[in-house]
């Protein structure tokens, strides 16, 4: 395929549109500095806008970011490039980057398409949906979610059978599979690495069963279970459709584990177990819940106090790991653990089991720097050489981090560290 | 009053849009459920609200009406809570002339996460107009 | 005058939609005189309907917008600028709460909510029947800082506003400069110690010729608002002369009588009443701490530079913004709270901190070597019966920061921890993992039933009911028990009393909202940085103070700030000056106008700020407040009371 050359100048790169890289690339558009943000995926919003409600004060993840994205999405001073990735940053002199950035297709003309979704319902291909974290499927033609900004179709061309079904029906015609790649290259005074994190795959620990037990999900899923934009409009087993009735939450999937790889703590999983929890008891009031931990790490502004607010509405707490899971036949779960309350190895049954998996570094950035210059800390997240002082600094002058490429983060603390780096960032615009 | 009625008085509230307007938005988010006939108007600062307004109100059919005060938060000034007050006052007066309840004039300070508090207000308030009516 | 309306009613993807029957609403107020369009929408904040609004807009030349969502607190910024990109003045939208106010507050009455919906629209409707475009109000700002703290964020805002061209004016109670950073040794997470982080930050504060620091200040009156705070700071003078002979100066420190507790070791070591706390404490200046001073004279003799003349000086500041960086008090703990100040080898940590920092070879107390040293977390957060419910954040990874450096430093140090579950969050957990190997003790009290401290003999007990060895009860000597204490507000509030900012149940600092606007607060102008509005720790405290600093540089970058037109009229045909607005005004915002023999009130627009204190103290109802005007109201009293 042909690539096509472009070039562009803007005053800052942002790469990443989560929720951190949103915050920086307004706060610095705000300023009267022009911006490019840089998404790999078809939607900016990252993972906080498939959200369902946040914690501590519940209120709507899609609430709170569609307004930043659309405010984004509008800036005069904000370009977004979705479906797109840096392939490399190289520093010619102070205040002077090179990015090259890929374009990947979307085959759709991003200005004609009214999101009507005339193409999803004619396209016969039928795969899992990556957003609805592989509960649903969705089509090759398909706009990503209901909430996606762009709200614009795109053909996944991996699976797509150039049918053509899509093509006759588009009222604005706006499919096009002659969309080539486009590799531009972009000029910028300062970059803001926005990169976020992984997810913890619990296929790495068999002893959970997940991927082979039906009934075992990510804590990514439940999220998805109750998220407004829901694939179903109920939480349901996944293995036969049933309402669950007593549902446990396995903490630190992935954290806290050296067998894993991974010794630290991912700082927000028992809070977002823990409001799963409270809105699980508000969807399935019949239902119990019970949460296994090592430790309740409710640290931050108002978190303690939603913990006891949990405990309160009858969540039920126990301290102790869970060793391994095995399936009924029925598909239910039976839970091993310690108890750490009476020393004893105890067994529990459930119906459904969700993994609370941890934060993982996106080691993404690392190939953006051909000469390998920008460091990464001892858990391979992107290193801070002076955290307390210059929390937003790399060991490259004038490239920014935010959120969470630096470490685990809740959104809070995202959102804060996004503003110390695009305070940086202004700064280093400022004096160049 | 018909038998529905009867449970539910008609609430006027005049909140503020930065101390208890928010106390009341988070008393909706934590689900603290106060009767539904509750209305609110928000303006900037409780000592603006007029009696010639809360007067209209009861000629307009409601039972009762209630100013969700600044108190002692009032971003504007800390006379706030005097002078709120003295609207109170001065309109309790002209109720008395036209042979109205004054207690169907209420003021209470709702600070910006006395959610529980002012929930607590309309219940009571709500007792109150519905059994005097 | 009839007007073109359009009404949007969201369902917020079943948040209003799942109480609020939100077709039945549209259908009621359809024919509404004046409304002529009427759509409901799965997420009105959504990209996709933003668009097709502004093209609604346009191709029915709509008037007014009106939508039916969530609380304006959240969004009526987002629909107003909606309108104005469609070619509409912000003020022809208005945001109708059927959600927080409504759906949520009655989901346990779905009929008796849908009817309340219908209202609380048709309110909207009457009011914005009267709608008319408003200019915003344009006033000058100045591109000036006031910062108030020097400890770390304060510091670090002051460098970053600097480096971005504005002036700063950082703004110390104290007559040195670093906050409580300054009394800690080595910090978890870095190579440097405390007196290294903020002698750096000091050092690039003095590079910077825009920056003007005043220690020994405090802000005592404030006027003025967003882009020109006007404020009066008390200056306390040293009662030294700049530049003194540092050999007489020590021997002034020498020869006074007067000894006092020693703050900056939290009491552990005396201080005279001149002093110098600590070498590298910043400024490098002599103070005389004139509320112990007897006047003795003895200094005055051996030093030439004692000037008791100095006198407090006012000064008066003009700052576009102003960031609160005022921190937070370690908290004390109550008479024989976990035996303190009962027990006498009971400290808290910081005291032990910096007990640390004065013990060289061997850890001494009170002339004792300590070689056990028991912890018990959670004083003062997490109180069952208490008034602290939020847990502090910082302390567990501090405490067990610290036992790891103790063990380090002296020989024959064995750490026995009582905790209520350990919360090192992140990368702290290495910590943690740390002191697990280095072979310290972990214990866990149950969250109602916390270890007792007690004496027994000349011997100091901690006793717990340990929930990880099967609840056993468990007894330990130790030579030394650490209160590890949390971080509690500001117990002088003053200043922060001064500007009328909000605090929030845990009574620190408010901000707007955690996710949306986290260094913001309801009052204009005005940011929070630090721990000022919550416990952090310092690398927290710096990502806030900068994320403050980016939000204060957008209040005065351009040089020229929008206000609101929000501000009260005065109808001249009805006033004939009686002086009661004037009275009522708390911004000096109204003036006394003659015109021949009639004299009537008029607004100062820039100065109004729109509360309405005015309104109903006129016997003439001559006053009204744009936007709300007695119409406005009344119509939609009207609409909310009809049957």
């Amino acid at each position: 395929m042909q690539e096509a050359k472009r070039e562009a100048t803007f005053d800052a790169l942002v790469v990443g549109g989560g929720i951190a890289g949103c915050e920086a690339a307004l706060n610095i558009a705000n300023n009267g500095y022009t911006v490019l943000l840089v998404e790999k995926d078809l939607s900016i919003g990252g993972k906080m806008i498939l959200l369902s409600k946040v914690f501590p004060t519940l209120d709507c993840g899609a609430c709170i970011t569609t307004p930043k994205v659309s405010e984004i999405a509008r800036h005069t001073n904000i370009n977004i490039f979705t479906g797109s990735e840096v392939k490399n940053i190289s520093l010619n002199g102070k205040h002077k980057f090179k990015a090259s950035v890929l374009k990947n297709p979307r085959y759709v003309i991003e200005e004609d398409c009214t999101g009507c979704q005339l193409c999803e319902e004619a396209c016969p291909v039928n795969v899992p949906d990556q957003y609805q974290y592989g509960m649903v499927g969705r089509k090759a033609a398909y706009i990503p979610f209901t909430i996606a900004s762009p709200r614009v179709a795109a053909i996944d061309i991996e699976n797509c059978t150039l049918c053509g079904a899509c093509e006759r029906v588009c009222p604005t015609k706006c499919i096009d599979f002659t969309q080539e790649k486009e590799v531009w290259a972009v000029s910028v005074k300062t970059v803001i690495l926005a990169t976020g994190f992984h997810l913890f795959d619990p296929l790495r620990m068999p002893r959970y069963g997940f991927g082979s037990y039906k009934n075992v999900i990510t804590s990514m899923q439940m999220e998805r279970h109750l998220a407004p934009t829901r694939p179903f409009h109920t939480v349901l087993r996944p293995g036969d459709g049933k309402l669950p009735d007593r549902i446990a939450y396995v903490l630190c999937t992935g954290s806290r584990d050296a067998s894993v790889g991974n010794p630290i703590c991912s700082q927000i999983c028992c809070m977002y177990s823990i409001k799963q929890a409270q809105l699980l008891m508000g969807a399935l009031p019949m239902a119990d819940v019970t949460i296994y931990y090592i430790d309740i790490r409710a640290f931050g502004k108002g978190f303690n106090e939603f913990y006891e607010q949990a405990i309160g509405m009858g969540v039920n707490f126990i301290k102790g790991k869970i060793g391994k899971i095995t399936e009924k036949e029925n598909g239910n779960l039976i839970l091993r653990y310690e108890d750490v309350s009476s020393g004893k190895l105890q067994e529990a049954e459930h119906d459904l089991v969700v993994l609370s998996v941890g934060v993982l570094p996106n080691q993404d950035s690392q190939i953006f720097f051909s000469d390998r210059s920008l460091q990464e800390d001892a858990h391979h997240f992107i290193r801070q050489p002076d955290s307390l002082l210059n929390p937003a600094k790399t060991s490259i002058e004038g490239v920014f981090v935010a959120g969470t490429a630096t470490g685990p983060m809740d959104i809070p603390d995202s959102i804060l560290s996004a503003g110390a780096a695009s305070a940086e960032a202004i700064s280093y615009i400022i004096q160049s | 009053m018909n038998a529905s009625d009867k449970k539910n008085a008609k609430i006027l509230v005049f909140s503020t849009d930065k101390i208890s307007d928010p106390a009341i938005d988070m008393a909706g988010l934590l689900k603290l459920y106060y009767p539904v006939k509750v209305y609110t108007i928000a303006i900037p600062c409780s000592s603006a609200v007029k009696s010639r307004w809360i007067m209209h109100a009861y000629e307009k059919g409601f039972d009762g009406v209630f100013i969700a005060a600044d108190g002692s938060d009032c971003p504007y000034d800390e006379s706030c809570t005097e002078k709120t007050g003295l609207i109170v006052a001065k309109t309790q007066e002209l109720m008395k002339q036209k042979d109205m309840d004054p207690a169907r004039l209420r003021m209470s300070a709702v600070c910006s996460v006395c959610s529980e508090a002012f929930v607590r207000q309309m219940k009571s308030f709500n007792e109150y107009l519905s059994k005097s009516a | 005058m009839s007007k073109r309306i359009g009404v949007y009613i969201c369902r917020c993807g079943g948040n209003i939609s799942d109480y609020v029957d939100v077709d039945k609403v549209k259908g009621a107020i359809e024919k509404e005189k004046d409304v002529v369009l009427t759509k409901t929408t799965m997420f009105a904040c959504a990209d996709a309907n933003q668009k097709e609004m502004e093209k609604d807009i346009q191709e029915n030349d709509l008037d007014d917008v009106i939508v039916a969502s969530c609380s304006p607190k959240l969004h009526l910024t987002t629909f107003r600028a909606v309108t104005v990109r469609a070619g509409l003045n912000k003020f022809n939208y208005y945001h109708a709460n059927i959600r927080e106010q409504v759906s949520w507050a009655h989901s346990d009455d779905k009929p008796g909510a849908t009817e309340n919906a219908i209202r609380v629209v048709k309110a909207a409707i009457a009011k914005m029947r009267h709608a008319k475009p408003l200019k915003p109000i344009k006033i000058h700002s100045k591109k000036a800082v006031a910062v108030l703290g020097a400890g770390v964020a304060g510091m670090r805002a002051a460098i970053a506003l600097a480096a971005m061209d504005c002036e700063v004016y950082l703004i110390e109670r104290n007559h040195f400069v670093g906050g409580h950073t300054a009394q800690w040794e080595e910090l978890f997470n870095s190579e440097e110690t405390g007196k290294n982080v903020i002698s750096r930050l000091f050092h690039e504060l003095l590079l910077y010729k825009n920056i003007t620091i005043y220690t020994g200040a405090q802000v005592i009156e404030n006027a003025g608002h967003i882009g020109d705070f006007m404020l009066k700071v008390r200056v306390e003078p040293a009662y030294i002369d700049e530049i003194p002979d540092p050999l007489e100066i020590k021997k002034a420190i020498e020869v006074c009588p007067v000894e006092v507790p020693d703050s900056f070791n939290f009491n552990l070591t005396q201080r005279k009443a001149i002093y110098r706390n600590n070498p590298e404490e910043f400024p490098e200046k002599t103070v005389i701490d004139i509320k112990n001073c007897t006047r003795c004279g003895e200094c005055e003799k051996v030093c030439k530079s004692i000037n008791f003349s100095q006198k407090e000086k006012i000064i008066t500041l003009h700052a576009g913004t102003v960031l609160f960086a005022t921190g937070f008090d370690p908290y004390t703990p109550r008479e024989n709270e976990f035996g303190y100040s009962r027990i006498s080898n009971v400290i808290t940590l910081p005291q032990f901190m910096r007990l640390i920092a004065l013990c060289d070879k061997k850890l001494i107390y009170k002339g004792k070597e300590v070689n056990k040293i028991a912890y018990v977390y959670c004083v003062g957060s997490r109180q069952p019966d208490g008034e602290n419910k939020y847990c502090s954040r910082y302390c567990c990874t501090a405490a067990i920061f610290t036992s790891i450096n103790v063990r380090k430093k002296y020989r024959n140090i064995a750490n026995y921890h009582f905790t209520r579950g350990v919360r090192t969050y992140g990368k702290q957990e290495v910590y943690y993992n740390e002191s697990l190997r280095m072979g310290d003790v972990y214990l866990q009290s149950f969250d109602h039933e916390l270890p007792v401290v007690y004496q027994k003999g000349n011997k100091t007990l901690v006793k717990i009911n340990d929930i990880l060895t099967e609840q056993r009860e468990l007894e330990l000597e130790a030579d030394l028990v650490v209160l590890v204490t949390s971080m509690v507000p500001r117990e002088d509030q003053s200043t922060a009393s001064l500007f009328k900012l909000p605090k929030g149940r845990d009574k620190f600092l408010k901000e707007i909202h955690m996710k949306l606007r986290p260094v913001e607060t309801v009052i204009d102008g005005i940011t929070i940085a630090g721990t000022c509005q919550g416990p952090m720790n310092i690398a927290e405290s710096v990502n806030s103070s900068l994320s403050a600093s980016a939000k204060a540089f957008s209040y005065i970058s351009k040089g020229e700030l929008e206000l609101e037109p929000i501000v009260a009229s005065i109808n001249k045909n009805l006033c004939s000056w009686c002086n009661a607005c004037y009275e009522a005004c708390p911004f000096d915002a109204i003036n006394k106008v003659d015109e021949g023999s009639k004299s009537y009130a008029v607004i100062n627009n820039s100065i109004c700020k729109g509360c309405g204190m005015c309104l109903p103290v006129c016997p003439y109802d001559a006053i009204e407040l744009i936007t709300y005007s007695n119409r406005e109201i009344e119509e939609m009293i009207d609409m909310l009371a009809k049957d």
